[in-house]
Order: C-alpha cells, then structure tokens, then sequence
C-alpha cells in the first residue's frame, strides 16, 4: 500500500480452539508480493489464514489487513480473495452458475458480470466445463474452480490455502505463473504449503510456521542452507544388503550405515543429491535388485524437528 | 451492492438450489400423502353417499393434526436449522462469509428462501386437501376465505417455527435433535397443561387460530383454552421476528470452526 501501513500486520496474534492451540503470539507485517506461509499439517497455516480471512476471531492479539480489523468486517472482502482449503462446494450448481454467483456478491452486473466470470473460467481453464455440474468434476478441477473464485474480484490482496493440492502437474505450472503474475502487478498473495519446492517455485519470502509459532521468516535461501545441513536417512531395500551398506561405509557424504535382519540398509546422509547419485551407480554396477527406496524423514515435519533441534 | 440486492441474490440461489435438494422432494412427497388419503376417502364419499363420514369432516378432524402437529414442525425443523447449519456441515459457509456482504444479509436470504420451500410445499398441499375434500362447496366465497384462512395460519406456523429452529441452529451443530424435543416432546405435552402455561408453546396460538373450538372436542382442541385471534396473530408473529432477529445478531457475531484440521 502506498500510504505505509502494512497490507496483513499481526500484533501478538494468538488462537486456542478451547485448550488446542492454533497459533501463539504471532508478530508479522507483509506488504507486497508473494508470501509463502510454510509448515507441516497442522502447524497453523490455516489457522492463520482462518484468521485472516475473518473466518475466526483472535484470542489474544490483533489482525488488521489495510489498516482494519477483519472479523466482523464484509467491506473488506471487497479487496480480499480467499481460496479455502476444504473441499467443498454447492455440489447441485454448474461451475458457471457458482462463479456467477461469488461475482454478483461482488456487486458485479451485466456486461461487467459476465467478463468476470468468462475470464476467471478462462484463467483456470475450465471455461469448456463451465455447464457442468462442479459434482461432476475432478479433484483438480474443483480445486481449480476455487481460485477462480477467489480472483474474480481481483482483489488487492490474494490468500491461497495449499492452492496446489491435487492440481496436476501442468497446472501447477499455470497456477505458479498465475500467481506470479498477480504480484507482478502489484497485488499482494499469501500460499500456504506444506510441501518446500511447491513454495520455492512461487516465491523467496517465507515464513516458516511450526506449532503455532512463526519460527523463521525470511528468505528461503537461508532456510534452504538450514534444511540441506539436515542429515537424511534413506531406506533401501535389496537382495544384497550387505554388499550395498560395504559400498557405502567409508564415503565422506555417509554418516551413518545400519543393515537389518528383513534386508534393508538405512543411510545417514547429509548431502542427499551425492548420495542418490553414488546409489544409482551402485545399483548399476553391481547389478542390484532394488526392492524399495524411501526416505522415512523427508518431510518437512522431519526437517522442522530437525531445525529445532529435537 | 447493497445488503438488500444481495439478500434478494442469495434468496433466489438458494430458492433454486432448495428444489434441486433431495430432501425438499421427498418432504413435498410426503406432505402429499393426507391429499392421497382424502381424495380416496373423497372417491368412496361420492360413490357411497351413505358413507358414514364426509371427506371435509376427516379433513377437519384429523388432517389438521398431521399438517400443524406433524408436517409443520417437521418441515421447520429441518429446514429452519439447516439455514446455518447446512453451510457448516458442507463447509461451504466460507463462500458467501468472504464477499462484502453483511452476514445478516446472508442469513435473511437463506432463511426466506428455506421458509417459502417449507410455505409451498406445506400451502400447496393443505390448499388441495381442502380443495379436493370441500369440493361441492367450492362455489361459496366462504370456502375460498376458509381455504384462505388454512394456508395462511400454516404459514405463520412455519415463520415461527422455522425462526425458532434458525436460531437454533445459528449456535447449535445438532439443533435438529433438540428441535425435535421441542416439537414432539414440550409442545406436544404443555399444550394440554391447563390455564396459561399452554401458551408457553407456539401449537397453542396456532391452535387458537384454528376454526375448531373446545366444544368440537377435536383431538387438537383436548383442554385447549384458545387465546384471542388478534394476541394469537401477534404472538406468533412477534416470536418470528425476535428469533429472526436474534438469529442474524449471533449469526453475525459468532466465529465457526469450520475444519477439524489446525
């Protein structure tokens, strides 16, 4: 905003449901561009955008986006776009007829009704489904209809819960793009996700969000250098386990090796990309039937419970 | 766009989607099965016309029962506390509290709308049992003012009832069990308590309105001590709009968790 008050500012915000915490004392302004509010289920992403989406009162602490308090207060909503993350709809209503009807609460009419409902179905790609019942629709595309909901308005300010989940891999793409191109032109959005790589494609701002707390914020290359530093342990299941775990013991990017009784190797590893690289060749050169391959921390619970130093 | 535009919007949506819902035609199937049976009885009336009983005379005596003890209640039950509570339980409450719309707006719409589907279907099918039970004397202004009469004294059963029910479940999750204890166990027990503790139930003004007096010795009117048309009409009148209002006030000031997940 140009008048220096911040778009979201939170003052010791704080939300229990009864004796469950939601967030504690959470402190934070954001103004312009895209914000990636990043946690592991659970830790109060959505919680805070509940908040900050007038869904929920505060329990302690303040909320106000552009200067005022949310709960309670419509009028904001007209600069507000939100995209929940339930899935849930008017299941009895076509695509086109839900939009139209966000748009008119929107106070949109006539010709300028139309145009916002042609452009969000165009933007999220469902304009050739626009006639169908959204019960008819996939996971994708309901989740793709959600955004175009909450853009119609193209509002100033633009809250996406885990907007990614269950879009496939083309429009995550588009939606990334979508995204960016709403900051680019001046609009400000918040992303929650749970998942690292959806958020560093979005954006570099980040607030990392564990236990109801704001537990870093800041850019993501910081956060990145904290997670790499964070020793994986990858689980390999093979017919020869032994001659694997002799391969690995003794390699400078291998902590640790332990081989069990049901024919798995577990390897501690602090530079995951030359681990998987020296595996895959491994595997290659002594012919190793692979049974599984997984990662039982690669997570970002894991990580968290890593940075904070359980 | 003003809260009144919007109410209007949301009304129509909801008029709309209300008779998509499988619910609303199975309760519209229902409330047809008295016409079913009057018109039946009404076939062997004209054909027999030794018939111990006259179709009207079962319509007087215990159709009025079913439509203002039973389908009435029943109705409002269901559809005055799924105003609120159908959004929270299809988590769909978020889309219309994230438009620049007063929530008293929203919840004046959705309760008009889900009180006109309850009004229509209850109306439509208490005016063609009189119909078709008070056929021969449907050439009489009388009958007309009579039918008239019936379906609008349903419709006031419903306002109140469906208010009463709304609020309910404006701060209520499972409003429908205690709307049913209300309906089915303290009206259906207090309204025969004799002197004026029957009016602390809404069946005792519906009742008062209602054609039938103590001397009929009815099954409705059993120690019926009816109130004034004129303190009947403004007492079911009065407890609509302060539920009403009540409603949209709790409505609008009340946060609902929605999702399980923090």
């Amino acid at each position: 905003m140009g008048d220096g008050v911040p778009v979201l500012q939170a003052e010791k915000l704080s939300k229990w449901y009864g004796n469950i915490l939601g967030i504690s004392d959470v402190s934070l302004e954001i103004s312009g561009g895209i914000q990636g509010l990043l946690g592991p289920n659970g830790a109060g992403k959505s919680t805070f955008l509940k908040l900050a989406s007038g869904q929920l009162k505060p329990s302690l602490g303040r909320l106000r986006i552009f200067g005022e308090e949310v709960f309670a207060n419509p009028r904001l909503f007209a600069r507000i776009g939100f995209c929940p993350e339930y899935d849930s709809f008017y299941a009895e209503m076509s695509g086109r007829q839900f939009i139209a009807f966000l748009a008119k609460l929107h106070g949109f009419s006539g010709a300028a009704l139309q145009e916002k409902v042609a452009v969000s179905l165009q933007t999220v790609g469902l304009e050739e489904r626009q006639e169908s019942l959204i019960k008819t629709y996939s996971f994708g595309m309901r989740q793709r209809l959600r955004l175009a909901a909450s853009i119609l308005h193209e509002p100033e300010l633009l809250m996406l819960d885990e907007p990614l989940r269950g879009v496939d891999p083309l429009w995550r793409i588009r939606i990334i793009k979508l995204i960016k191109d709403m900051a680019r032109s001046g609009r400000t959005v918040i992303v929650s996700s749970h998942i690292l790589p959806e958020i560093e494609a979005m954006t570099s701002d980040i607030i990392l969000i564990h236990q109801g707390k704001i537990f870093a914020e800041g850019d993501i290359h910081y956060i990145r250098g904290l997670i790499d530093g964070h020793p994986h342990q990858i689980y390999i299941k093979c017919a020869a386990p032994r001659q694997l775990a002799e391969k690995m013991i003794g390699q400078e990017y291998v902590s640790g090796v332990v081989v069990d009784a049901a024919g798995g190797v577990t390897v501690s590893t602090s530079q995951r990309d030359r681990f998987y690289e020296a595996l895959l060749h491994t595997i290659v050169e002594r012919s190793l039937e692979v049974e599984e391959i997984t990662s039982p921390d690669d997570n970002l619970q894991a990580i968290f419970d890593y940075l904070i130093g359980r | 766009m003003s809260a009144r535009t919007a109410s209007k919007e949301i009304f129509r949506v909801f008029w709309r989607l209300g008779w998509r819902a499988k619910r609303t035609r199975v309760f519209a199937l229902l409330c047809l099965v008295p016409t079913a049976v009057l018109t039946a009885i009404k076939i062997v009336e004209v054909a027999n016309p030794h018939f111990g009983t006259t179709a009207f005379d079962v319509f007087l005596r215990t159709m009025m029962a079913f439509y203002f003890q039973l389908f009435v209640p029943i109705l409002a039950i269901f559809f005055g506390s799924s105003v609120i509570n159908e959004e929270l339980d299809n988590k769909t409450l978020v889309y219309l509290t994230t438009t620049p719309v007063p929530k008293i707006a929203i919840f004046l719409g959705k309760f008009m709308a889900h009180w006109l589907l309850c009004a229509v279907i209850i109306g439509g099918s208490l005016g063609l049992s009189f119909i078709i039970a008070n056929f021969s004397a449907l050439g009489t202004a009388a009958a007309w003012l009579d039918l008239a009469g019936y379906v609008g004294i349903s419709w006031l059963a419903l306002w109140s009832y469906c208010a009463l029910f709304a609020l309910l479940g404006t701060f209520m999750r499972k409003s429908i069990l205690l709307g049913l204890f209300f309906a089915f166990g303290w009206e259906a027990v207090v309204q025969y308590f004799p002197g004026s503790t029957q009016k602390f139930t809404l069946i005792h003004y519906i009742k008062s309105l209602l054609p039938i007096q103590p001397a009929d010795g009815g099954f409705l009117v059993f120690r019926l001590e009816p109130s004034s048309v004129a303190e009947s009409l403004l007492m079911l009148l009065f407890i609509g709009a302060l539920a009403l209002v009540a409603a949209a006030l709790i409505f609008k000031r009340k946060e609902y968790i929605i999702s399980d997940s923090v």
